[in-house]
């Protein structure tokens, strides 16, 4: 039997489960080890203590450079895309019911990379590369919209929305794939690598632009998250209960879309966290509400970091995006769930 | 009285899509960056001149474009309408299985290793791949739960892994990228008609295996437990069936790269048109497939003389529309 | 005095260490000698005026900004094959490079000079712990490789970025502007044009009435074949050097085309064709053999004279620099001058 700790207040009252709790303590344990471990590793490895001493330092020199102006807008990325892919998966498995939804279903991830890539093909002469996450935004959002608007038919059942979201996101990839080969010479690599999803040369500037992008969509996420747990039940007890099915579908759908958005024009089309993150989430022990929530990004932020620290250590010299290593690491991992889950 | 109406209903759609594909098939070798009049091109076929520039054109590179659009069209769909049976998963298409990943996998790792020259080569290791990719699929979804689910959940996990295998070697190689996006957008064009013939076998084997087990398969879709409870074993056919699928979408995969659309259409439309009896079903996915597919060839052609289209590209955005429709009208479980 | 004095320090306050010990020997041996107040002012205003010129850092407006580069550098880093190129013909040894596109690490033509050079990673994506811990005192970039990482490389180095990077004109000038040595790329400038000049008149003298010819500078890939204009590093020159392409291609502004199918063979028809592809790979080679046997390739008049000739893929498209456009000029110059080569 669970243990349930009860909070009790004048106007707040809840129930703590002990179990998740103690899951989420690890989690939190481990993503600060990731964290000092991206700090200290690379080409030159730092010890703690060196690592402590540049962070405290006032100038930029050597080590402080290398640890504050390098490394740490490169962990925090990995640590904020990670968490934001990981709860708009979430989301979106929740309204849409189905286990294979990800940002890359509802138009986001397709929507995004057409624009990115069209962005760097052809409009790099015009406009500084600094517009590309808010280009990359406006396509994932506006992919997302279309989607919705296509699959709306006096109200939007999960099934059309997954059908409506395959077709649209093949367009998209259909034209991304043409304006990659299509492209000129020396953009194909670059579009690439975004593509597969990357946090080389992050800045603190992009680091504390995608914070307050993602500030509102946290405090959302707290009014919103007993809404979640709700949503999981069946359509006939959700009306029953009285809760507006299709509105609070949309916030949902609006959240998970501005999550996966904001995080992708960043990093590019970082693949899969949205999809395995809910997944291992449940697997260790979240249950549903708010705790699902937070042991999801957990669970996505480290997979980033663990994938960009991975990438960038294990094949030096070379750099490796870390898209590559979150698919790498992350599908044998849900494989051997699927594997181990008989039912 | 409605059994024989249906079926010359479904012979009579059939022979109309066949009719088509003729049409379309002779339509494709005359049009290109040079129009050939259908007389010009019914000569070169029969009564080809050696030195007649145009009876070249016709005997060489488009009448293996035509060949190959055939064949993997038909493949395709063959392959995706089996998916969405054994699945019970309208959007299951070969894609799914891994086998696109797999395929491209494989070039892009072992043609430089190998120093693979010929495109038959190529398309032995697009083929390994293909079935590499795809057995573990079906190792991973079929065993333990029987549900249909996990076959498309390993499915999604086999193609990622694979995508990034792929991802990190052409990151790497920056040459290769440029070199190979061409092949991994899809293309029918530029195959030799030797390269064609030595796969067409294979595919011919694996459609008529198919056909021999239509009957088993009307009884599979019913549901598990109703086919078991008519004394099949579900098991032994999925297993079957998978492996066709393997082969089809394989060998499609290996002649003409990522072509993604067609596996997951043609049977939504063809299961409109025609009635559900797997027997009838499997030549409309064929003849249907082909036919959507040499359309799309021959757009891919005209639409940006004198480069082409990848046909990855215009088979998406042709099929996605229709898509997009039907899902809004509501589509019927396969 | 006092003025003076607090013009000195605030002047010499942003020399680097050595230039200002020099300054400051010189202004006290100078001075040593005059007994008078004013006379030593002048001497000391005539110092400083003269070290302004000398070590005064210098302002160079590029791509991405103007950088304002405190002495002459010499410790550079290069972050794209053509920056790498004209540094060395500038006559100075980089202190690191990224690497090459084939021919790794570096270049064939560019060893000798480049003997000793670590590698700071890859063009797309160099190390930017590694050019942070090499401490330069000047970042060669390019505009679009790397613009989004700017602000980084600023805050280890000056940087300079160009705009475009086959235009290795543009960036001799302003990579010599850079590295303070705007005679030295005025002189390969200069060299470069009368170059041009020349072996533009041999051709001319050669071909007479048939001049201009029309070109096709092709590329064989494994999956498709490409066609540079003269919007490109090997097009520009030969645009340059009075070469001019087929009709379909002669308002493009694009750098290139890329051709799928053997059916487009014709397009490609030109007077001449320069045919480049990587020497290592067996499928691009068997891809050229593939389309050279083709009844529609044999048709085409470069084809038919004989036209058809193999050039160095590194000199006319992955190296991108003077020295490299040297070396194309220099193959260019063969193929005429041999009897096999550019016949009327």
């Amino acid at each position: 039997m669970d243990k349930w700790l009860t909070v009790r207040n004048n106007w707040y009252s809840r129930q703590i489960n002990t179990s998740t709790c103690t899951t989420i303590a690890i989690l939190l344990l481990i993503t600060l080890t990731v964290a000092l471990l991206s700090l200290s590793s690379g080409k030159y490895m730092l010890s703690l203590p060196e690592v402590i001493d540049a962070l405290r330092s006032q100038t930029i020199a050597d080590n402080a450079f290398i640890v504050s102006i390098l490394r740490a807008p490169r962990m925090l990325m990995a640590l904020l895309a990670g968490g934001a892919l990981a709860v708009s998966g979430l989301l979106l498995q929740t309204i849409i019911r189905n286990p294979l939804a990800s940002p890359d279903i509802i138009g986001v991830t397709s929507g995004a990379s057409a624009t990115a890539v069209f962005f760097l093909s052809f409009m790099t002469s015009w406009l500084s590369v600094q517009w590309l996450p808010l280009a990359a935004m406006a396509g994932g959002f506006a992919g997302a919209a279309l989607v919705y608007l296509l699959a709306w038919k006096s109200g939007v059942s999960p099934t059309r929305l997954i059908l409506v979201g395959v077709g649209i996101s093949a367009v998209m990839v259909a034209c991304t794939t043409m304006l990659l080969v299509f492209s000129p010479l020396s953009s194909t690599l670059s579009a690439y690598v975004w593509l597969t999803g990357s946090v080389y040369g992050a800045r603190w500037h992009d680091v504390t632009t995608l914070c307050l992008w993602l500030l509102p969509a946290a405090i959302l996420l707290v009014a919103l998250a007993r809404t979640l747990a709700v949503n999981e039940l069946d359509d006939t007890l959700i009306i029953g209960l009285g809760i507006s099915m299709e509105r609070a579908r949309l916030a949902l759908l609006a959240l998970s879309v501005y999550l996966a958005g904001a995080a992708i024009a960043y990093t590019g089309a970082l693949g899969f966290v949205g999809l395995v993150a809910p997944h291992i989430a449940r697997r260790i022990g979240g249950k549903s509400g708010t705790s699902l929530i937070i042991v999801t990004m957990l669970v996505g932020a480290n997979m980033v970091m663990i994938a960009d620290l991975i990438g960038r250590t294990q094949f030096l010299p070379l750099d490796l995006p870390a898209g590559i290593f979150v698919s790498a690491i992350g599908a044998p991992f849900f494989i051997y769930l699927l594997l181990r889950a008989r039912s | 009285m409605t059994a024989l109406r249906t079926r010359s209903v479904a012979l009579a759609t059939l022979a109309i899509g066949a009719g088509l594909l003729v049409l379309l098939a002779v339509l494709s070798l005359s049009i290109g960056k040079t129009y050939i009049a259908p007389g010009a091109v019914l000569d070169a076929l029969f009564k080809p001149d050696p030195l007649n520039i145009d009876h070249i054109l016709v005997n060489t590179t488009r009448l293996s474009r035509m060949t190959v659009a055939i064949a993997v069209g038909a493949c395709l769909a063959v392959a995706g309408g089996l998916m969405q049976a054994v699945t019970r998963n309208p959007l299951a298409s070969p894609g799914l299985f891994g086998i696109n990943a797999g395929a491209v996998f494989s070039i892009v790792l072992l043609a430089p290793l190998f120093g693979s020259t010929s495109l038959t080569q190529f398309m032995v290791l697009a083929f390994a791949g293909a079935a590499v990719a795809g057995t573990l699929v079906y190792c991973i979804g079929m065993l333990g739960s029987r549900s249909p689910f996990r076959i498309v959940l390993a499915g999604a996990a086999v193609t990622a892994l694979f995508a990034s295998f792929t991802q990190a070697l052409l990151v790497i190689s920056q040459e290769g990228l440029d070199s190979i996006l061409f092949w991994m957008a899809g293309s029918v064009a530029g195959r030799e008609m030797d390269a064609v013939l030595t796969i067409y076998p294979y595919l011919l084997i694996g459609f008529a295996a198919s056909l021999v087990l239509a009957r088993h398969i009307n009884i599979l879709v019913t549901g598990d437990d109703i086919a078991r409870g008519l004394g099949q074993n579900t098991f032994v056919i999925r297993s079957l069936l998978s492996i066709i699928v393997i082969l089809l979408a394989g060998g499609a995969v290996s002649l003409a790269g990522n072509i993604g659309f067609i596996g997951l259409i043609v049977p939504h439309i063809v299961r409109r048109i025609l009635p559900g009896d797997f027997r009838w079903l499997l030549p409309g996915y064929a003849v249907f497939g082909a036919l959507l597919l040499l359309l799309a060839d021959i757009v891919a052609r005209v639409v940006l003389i004198p480069q082409e289209v990848p046909i990855g590209v215009v088979t998406a955005l042709l099929g996605a529309p229709f898509f997009i429709h039907m899902a809004r009208k509501g589509m019927r479980n396969g | 005095m006092n003025a003076l004095s607090q013009l000195w320090t605030r002047q010499t306050a942003s020399y680097p260490g050595r230039v200002r010990t020099t300054v400051l020997e010189a202004a006290r041996a100078g001075s040593a000698g005059w007994r008078s107040c004013r006379m030593r002012i002048w001497f000391l205003l005539s110092v400083l005026a003269c070290t302004n010129a000398i070590a005064a850092p210098f302002t160079v407006q590029h791509a991405l900004g103007v950088t304002t580069i405190p002495d002459t550098p010499e410790r550079v880093i290069t972050l794209f094959q053509g920056a790498t190129d004209i540094t060395v013909a500038l006559g100075v040894k980089p202190l690191a490079t990224v690497e090459s596109w084939t021919e790794k690490p570096v270049y064939r033509y560019l060893r000798k000079d480049l003997e000793g050079v670590p590698m700071v990673g890859l063009e797309t994506q160099p190390s930017l712990e590694d050019i942070a811990r090499l401490k330069p005192d000047l970042i060669i970039a390019s505009k679009f490789r790397n613009e989004k990482i700017y602000d980084l490389l600023s805050y280890i180095a000056p940087t300079v970025a160009v705009d475009e990077v086959y235009q290795f004109r543009e960036n001799t000038r302003l990579i010599g502007q850079a590295l303070n040595r705007q005679s030295q790329a005025q002189v390969l400038l200069d060299k470069w044009d009368a170059r041009l000049a020349q072996t533009k008149r041999r051709l001319q003298d050669k071909f007479g009435a048939a001049w201009p010819l029309s070109v096709s500078i092709l590329d064989f890939r494994s999956d498709h074949v490409r066609i540079y204009l003269a919007n490109s590093f090997a097009g520009s020159v030969l645009a340059d050097l009075g070469f001019v392409w087929s009709e379909p291609f002669r308002k493009s502004g694009w750098p290139l085309m890329k051709l799928t199918s053997k059916e487009s063979i014709p397009v490609m028809d030109a007077d001449v064709f320069f045919v480049q592809m990587r020497s290592d790979s067996r499928v691009v080679q068997n891809r050229y053999e593939d389309w050279s046997r083709h009844l529609l390739w044999q048709q085409l008049a470069a084809v038919r004279n004989k036209q058809v000739y193999q050039v160095d893929n590194v000199y006319w498209s992955l190296a991108g620099g003077i020295l490299s456009a040297n070396l194309m000029l220099d193959e260019l110059e063969q193929l005429l001058g041999s009897p096999a080569g550019l016949q009327k």
